[in-house]
């Protein structure tokens, strides 16, 4: 059986957002709901200071805190490793949103939507998808999975900075790629808060940017002109 | 591919669905990225929209970007205009009537008739943005304005966006290589550009391929720590305004260092080229009795004689040696001339000691060893390439800067390879090939005039001869894809307006400019009509398909114009007796050699690569097959830019008067902000207004769905500024000149020089507390050097909007 994953390269990610848009348009996820998104951070001061952009989402954990918090028994995790929410059997009590050591499932007692009422592609074929008031959460796209598709955000990401595949396979694209990338640039894999011990299956290759700058580090005022007069003569 | 299922229960195998149709198309926004895209369509209605991944080439895919996939939001969304729309009260009071078409059109066509009767046709300008994406319905506006003889004002030189320095230096307004050339870098320098913001599906060029196999060091120079920056080994917080110091002093490292590629300079630049001492001209064939006046000398050290370059190829003898140093003599009708050499010229300015290093480094804060650093190790680690952002051409002296970067990049040789360029990818207005056929029936062109000229209300004293000013003024204005209101510096252009007797506007959100507008028209968004779509990022051509057809009741720009041109002058209806389809087909049998069989079909199929070097690297023809520079301008004649760029090699020195007059005959720094009077330099702050991600231009400023993840504009600035003023993160605060005001919130950063604002660029005034953004940018200023020729968005005035300064206050 396959054991899926999904491998965010961060010397790819631009932090452009469209594995964010491109999630939600895939799973018609109502306004505020985010199963992938990307952290935006700043770290240190001027100048010595960084970016930094950490796409994130379910990480289908071997070890789910969320499964074994439900109180309906609607967490289940299919052989390949995806974690799915029953949205039959699930009763919002949201035991799941608070078990989440990442944050990555939503609840929201009453859904907002971005356009006007009457409009068919929001009414018709948008909101049926998803019932408010369910605790919800990125699949995987099991529905494209299961058809031999590539999750929507890996799909659409511009700069491929996502690989979805078996780990089980060691010949699979992203097996290969963790341990050519461990071979060609020497990074490792890991894990986001591997101390909450969830055993995820998102993994992270660090970027290879050095991110250093360099300034004398004033204020920019107006700089004394070079040429008082200016004119090449 | 969509797949339509609901997140799951125990997967209960969902329903196929009915009625589900996939289109293969293009988009052609103003980001000029023109991504191919996979539309999922059922009942008629766009449902999703997947990168096509596509391309032949199969580094290109997938293209597409979180914009692009939002479109559903805009083709869909709340602010889409439904109906044509005639104002019923005072411009910009929102009342409206909704109109039929024929009520509207017959409302326009008879305030035609009246200004073309009265004061003339050309009185009657269209102004519609970025020509280059989407030849058949752009053109089809252009095709009505050619035939009634109207005024056009091109976008290009409007926005700012025309690199003067490209074109005073390569005879055109700029070069960009195919982003797939970026693979092959071992340095890159991101001169104040910002791509993986404005060229998402580009970026992976530089981060999988360039960074991740090569591991080429990538540096931005940027006063803010970009998003770009982020992927860059080296961040320099430059000084804002101050890069063409950096670029001379990063010359004068080369010139010490000796590592000036002699060979190049010799074969593709005018350094060799002869300067009279007595008149500050070059020294023609014609002065010496060796030609004509369109031949130029350089001294042949190997032969000791002077040596007349060839016109008719870039090719030279291996036996010949040019001079670049040294005083000769010559003799000129009788009467003895010094001349020198342009280098030498261009040796004097770079090694003044206002250059060297240690005192550019008090300019742009940028340290002395590090200039040093980086201009060895572009001349060095090579392939290296220059990737040039606008923040330095929207500056007065944008076009010094300019030249003095592609100076720096030319003495060692950094172009015409795979990771060799200098490219500046605002070249929008771009034709991929000639659509004259289409554009000027018959030869027919309408009358150009910049629109800084229809701002301003007047021309000016130095305003070049060929641009018709219309006798009796303007009169009426049609701006189409367009949102100037939001856009460019509202003040001034709002006047312009009030003096119209007829304002319409074509889109297909009701945005700012609609709501000025007296009649508006509804347009489809590009999933709703037929385009032929080509772009300077990569060298694909590809058809926009109609999707679903055009919502509500807007209608193509084709069949406005069709429909205007019959109730305005009826013999002229022959012109539009086509379809679209018939117009591809011409425009690719007339094209010229880039469309060389590529048929509809083709393209029908999926994208086809242009007949062109690949990879482009920019100016291959003349690289490669030694043509003379500059490279053609479509849709000009070859020829039509030969007196721009008279010696057809990259100039660095400009011989014309008024470059002589202005002390701008060769690349200098003339210092930061020096347009501005004293009050205006007392002001602290400088701005810098960067393209975000979340919009292009003023684009998706109202999408919906990308409001919710960008909620509301923000001012950036540093901890050391906002707490100088009192001012906390997310506090609403003012940003103010003698120009004017607007008021957004706060965001403090560290990802931002003490003593610079940055507004991402475009927000809609509703977004906004109070006020316009761009309402504290530089008024129409017109560089007089600018003047000196006229080649419609080739060689036109710039815009300066980057000079000013500003402060920001806290507000209640």
């Amino acid at each position: 059986m396959a054991k899926y994953a999904m491998l965010i390269d961060l010397t790819r990610c631009i932090g452009c957002d469209a594995c964010t848009l491109a999630c939600k348009q895939e799973n018609g996820t109502p306004a505020d709901v985010f199963f992938a998104r990307v952290l935006n951070a700043e770290v240190g001061k001027f100048p010595n200071v960084k970016r930094v952009y950490i796409p994130v989402l379910c990480n289908h954990c071997d070890d789910a805190p969320c499964l074994k918090g439900c109180p309906n028994k609607a967490i289940f995790k299919r052989p390949d490793g995806i974690v799915l929410i029953d949205q039959d059997r699930c009763k919002g009590a949201g035991a799941c949103v608070s078990a989440c050591p990442y944050g990555n499932v939503y609840l929201n007692t009453e859904d907002t939507w971005y356009l006007n009422e009457d409009e068919a592609y929001e009414r018709d074929h948008v909101k049926p998808r998803l019932t408010q008031n369910k605790a919800r959460k990125c699949t995987y796209c099991a529905h494209r999975v299961d058809e031999g598709l590539d999750p929507a955000c890996v799909v659409a990401c511009p700069t491929t900075a996502r690989i979805f595949g078996d780990l089980d396979d060691s010949e699979s694209t992203i097996s290969r790629y963790v341990v050519d990338q461990e071979q060609e640039t020497g990074r490792k894999p890991f894990h986001l808060v591997p101390q909450a011990g969830t055993k995820p299956t998102g993994i992270y290759l660090g970027t290879m940017a050095a991110q250093q700058s360099s300034t004398l580090g004033n204020s920019a005022p107006i700089p004394a002109d070079l040429t008082q007069e200016g004119g090449d003569k | 591919m969509a797949t339509r299922h609901s997140v799951p229960g125990r997967f209960k195998k969902a329903k196929p669905l009915e009625n589900v149709r996939v289109v293969r198309t293009t988009d052609s926004p103003n980001c000029t990225g023109a991504c191919g895209w996979l539309a999922t369509v059922v009942d008629d209605v766009i449902v999703d929209l997947k990168p096509a991944a596509d391309y032949p080439c199969q580094e290109y895919n997938p293209r597409g970007c979180l914009r692009g996939m939002s479109m559903t939001h805009l083709i869909y969304g709340p602010d889409r205009v439904k109906t044509p729309l005639i104002r019923e009260g005072a411009r910009g009071e929102g009342k409206w009537r909704k109109a039929s078409w024929d009520e509207a059109l017959d409302f326009i066509a008879s305030k035609m008739i009246s200004i073309r009767d009265t004061s003339g046709p050309e009185s009657m300008l269209l102004f519609n943005q970025v020509v280059g994406t989407g030849y058949v319905q752009k053109g089809a506006q252009v095709r009505m304005a050619a035939l009634l003889g109207m005024s056009f004002a091109t976008a290009y030189d409007f926005n700012g966006d025309i690199s003067m320095g490209f074109t005073q230096t390569v005879g055109i307004d700029c070069v960009e290589c195919e982003t797939k050339s970026w693979a092959h870098c071992k340095t890159v320098i991101l001169w104040s550009s910002n791509v993986f913001q404005t060229r998402i599906p580009d970026a992976k060029f530089l981060t999988t391929h360039a960074k991740q196999k090569n591991n080429c060091q990538i540096v931005c120079i940027d006063p803010r720590c970009s998003q770009t920056a982020k992927g860059a080994d080296l961040w320099l917080p430059i000084h804002p305004g101050t890069d063409g110091a950096l670029a001379l002093s990063m010359c004068q490292v080369i010139l010490e260092k000796r590592l000036v590629d002699w060979k190049f300079l010799q074969k593709f630049t005018d350094c060799a080229c002869l300067i009279r001492e007595d008149d500050g001209k070059r020294l023609r064939a014609s002065d010496v009795g060796m030609g004509t006046d369109a031949e130029f000398m350089v001294w042949d050290e190997a032969a000791d004689k002077l040596f007349t370059l060839p016109m008719d190829s870039l090719k030279l003898s291996d036996d010949v040696r040019f001079a670049f140093n040294g005083v000769r003599e010559v003799e000129v009708k009788g009467t003895k001339v010094k001349v020198r050499p342009v280098f030498e010229l261009l040796e004097d300015t770079i090694m003044r000691p206002e250059y060297s290093p240690e005192n550019v480094a008090s300019v742009t804060d940028i340290p002395a060893e590090t200039i040093r650093k980086l201009a060895t190790d572009f001349a060095t680690q090579r392939p290296s390439s220059i990737v040039i952002g606008m923040g330095v051409n929207h500056r007065h002296d944008g076009d010094l800067a300019i030249r003095s970067i592609l100076l720096f990049a030319t003495l060692v040789g950094a172009h015409g390879k795979p990771g060799e360029s200098v490219s500046i990818y605002s070249g929008q207005h771009h034709f991929r090939l000639d659509v004259s056929a289409w554009w000027f029936p018959e030869g027919r062109r309408p009358n150009n005039v910049p629109m800084h000229y229809f701002v301003l209300g007047h021309p000016t004293e130095t305003i070049n001869p060929k641009i018709k000013y219309p006798k009796n003024g303007f009169k009426a204005l049609f701006v189409s894809h367009a949102n100037p209101l939001v856009t460019e510096f509202s003040g001034p252009l709002k006047a312009a307006i009030d003096a119209l007797d007829l304002f319409v506007v074509t889109d297909f959100s009701m945005s700012p400019t609609c709501e000025y507008a007296d009649v508006v028209l509804p347009a489809p968004t590009f999933w709703e009509k037929v385009d032929l779509v080509g772009t300077s990022c990569h060298p694909y051509l590809q058809i926009q398909q109609e999707v679903v057809p055009p919502q509500y009741d807007s209608r193509t720009e084709f069949w406005i114009a069709r429909e205007l041109l019959k109730r305005v002058d009826p013999t002229l209806n022959k012109y539009f007796d086509l379809t679209e389809d018939d117009v591809i087909e011409l425009m690719l049998k007339t094209g010229g050699k880039e469309v060389a069989e590529i048929t509809l079909d083709q393209l029908k199929a999926g994208p086809v690569r242009l007949n062109v070097h690949d990879p482009e690297c920019g100016l291959d023809e003349q690289f490669h097959e030694d043509k003379l520079f500059p490279p053609r301008a479509y849709p000009f004649p070859d020829g039509a830019q030969r007196e721009l760029l008279k010696t057809g090699r990259m100039e660095f020195y400009k011989e014309e008067d008024s470059y002589q007059k202005f002390g701008e005959t060769i690349p200098l720094y003339r210092g930061s902000f020096r347009t501005l009077n004293s009050e205006e330099k007392k002001l602290p702050l400088t701005i810098v207004t960067p393209h975000s991600k979340w919009r292009v231009h003023s684009t998706h400023s109202n999408n919906p769905f990308l409001l919710n993840v960008n909620r509301k504009p923000v001012v950036e600035i540093n901890p050391r500024d906002a707490i100088a003023r009192g001012i906390n993160d997310g506090d609403p605060v003012a940003i103010f000149n003698a120009n004017g005001e607007y008021q957004l919130w706060a965001l403090v950063t560290e990802a931002i020089k003490p003593g610079v604002l940055c507004v991402d660029h475009a927000w809609w005034d509703r977004y906004l507390i109070s006020g316009k953004y761009h309402s504290v940018h530089t008024h129409q200023e017109i560089k007089p050097t600018h003047e000196t020729y006229y080649l419609p968005a080739v060689y036109a005035p710039g815009q300066h909007w980057k000079d000013v300064r500003v402060d920001v206050r806290k507000v209640k």
